[in-house]
């Protein structure tokens, strides 16, 4: 008896710490490192808020995940939960949105014509997903998917084609993509240390959710 | 079931719920902590280690101008190497949070772009917003009791600052050549 009350008392904590501590803490980091850019000439920081299209996207996120049953909401926010509980969930729900909206922001092209193609790339994506029958583990690897390919659609192909270092025909191709586009394919170049910190935010974004997904079967 | 045997298993329950509750408390005061440091991340924009260091200690309410450099500055500014003397002051203030400091660079600008003849518009028109600054950091009327000064309040520096970007008939005046700088 002892031995079983030890054991499920280590399993309540080790839940409470991942719920309570480590997801939000997780989710925040997501949301600092989202908006975080470096500057190629002088390596200075510049801190983007997310946009308001990316609260959107993330809103529709949302939903996605209580549909796929990542995020139960009625249990998570119940009548029959402890007011801190609920509080504390609600807490949770909120670094998870914001983290969303910073993901998003993060792989997002900053400005022009190429940041609404990839917004109605994602709005695209998100709204069909919201019809079709998911459970958690296909949620999961289908936004791994989707927020890898527009990681390398934006910091390997657009980088590498507007890179100032790049090969004579890396430049020739970036000229003439702008100049039929009329400019509005330009894309701002960053130090190669923001498409690092963008893999890590979508690393931890992942790894955010799949443990979220783990702790959800363990409640089970 | 008797009650010696409910007893220890409703005591259990009782010390999880207390642990469970330990860790929700904790876990939100240090991530809203943590929420909040990203919040005054994005607000103030640091572009660097240094400047989020800087912050820091602003909004700590421990920043301090380093006084070493505001000294040498202020030898290169009664030596009249007056760009010198405002790259030492910023360095000694790089918050911009000191209106002395602020002070002294804006009369800087005000000295450098003096001229008997005319003045040079684009160094007043700079001075004109550290002078600014000062005002609004100054919790009181900034005086600044400086013997080598002959404008000793930020009000006045501000006046003759805004004074000499204005161009009007004056200007032609011949006599203006034996005004005397401040």
């Amino acid at each position: 008896m002892s031995k079983e009350l030890t054991i499920a008392s280590y399993k309540l904590r080790n839940v409470s710490l991942v719920k309570y501590l480590l997801l939000p803490f997780i989710f925040l980091s997501v949301a600092l490192l989202g908006g975080l850019r470096v500057n190629d000439g002088n390596h200075a920081f510049a801190f983007m808020p997310p946009p308001l299209f990316t609260l959107v996207l993330s809103v529709l996120l949302l939903l996605l995940f209580v549909r796929g049953g990542l995020v139960e909401l009625r249990s998570l926010i119940s009548v029959e939960n402890p007011p801190l509980t609920n509080i504390a969930h609600v807490w949770l729900l909120i670094t998870i949105f914001f983290a969303g909206a910073q993901a998003f922001n993060s792989v997002l092209p900053e400005h022009g014509l190429l940041h609404w193609l990839f917004s109605f790339f994602f709005l695209w994506t998100l709204w069909n997903n919201q019809f079709s029958s998911f459970d958690a583990r296909r949620l999961l690897r289908s936004l791994a998917v989707l927020f890898g390919t527009a990681f390398v659609l934006k910091y390997m192909l657009l980088a590498s084609l507007y890179s100032q270092d790049g090969g004579w025909l890396k430049r020739v191709a970036g000229a003439l993509l702008s100049g039929v586009t009329l400019g509005t394919l330009d894309a701002p170049v960053f130090a190669p240390a923001t498409g690092y910190i963008s893999f890590f935010t979508i690393g931890l974004y992942i790894a955010g959710l799949v443990l979220m997904g783990f702790d959800h079967q363990r409640a089970d | 079931m008797n009650v010696l045997s409910v007893t220890p298993v409703t005591h259990c329950q009782v010390e999880l719920t207390v642990q469970q509750k330990r860790f929700q408390i904790i876990g939100l005061i240090l991530t809203m902590v943590y929420a909040a440091a990203i919040v005054w991340l994005y607000a103030t924009e640091p572009r660097s280690f240094e400047e989020m260091a800087t912050g820091a200690q602003v909004a700590a309410g421990t920043y301090q101008v380093d006084q070493e450099k505001f000294n040498a500055a202020l030898a290169l500014f009664r030596r009249e190497q007056f760009p010198a003397a405002r790259d030492e002051w910023q360095r000694a203030d790089p918050a911009q949070k000191d209106p002395t400091t602020q002070f002294y660079i804006a009369y800087a600008f005000y000295r450098e772009g003096w001229g008997r003849v005319y003045n040079d518009q684009n160094l007043f028109q700079q001075g004109l917003e550290p002078v600014n600054r000062a005002i609004a950091l100054a919790p009181g009327s900034l005086t600044i009791p400086d013997e080598n000064l002959q404008l000793h309040t930020a009000t006045e520096l501000k006046a003759e600052l805004e004074q000499g970007t204005e161009r009007n008939w004056r200007d032609l005046n011949p006599l203006k050549v034996f005004r005397t700088r401040k």
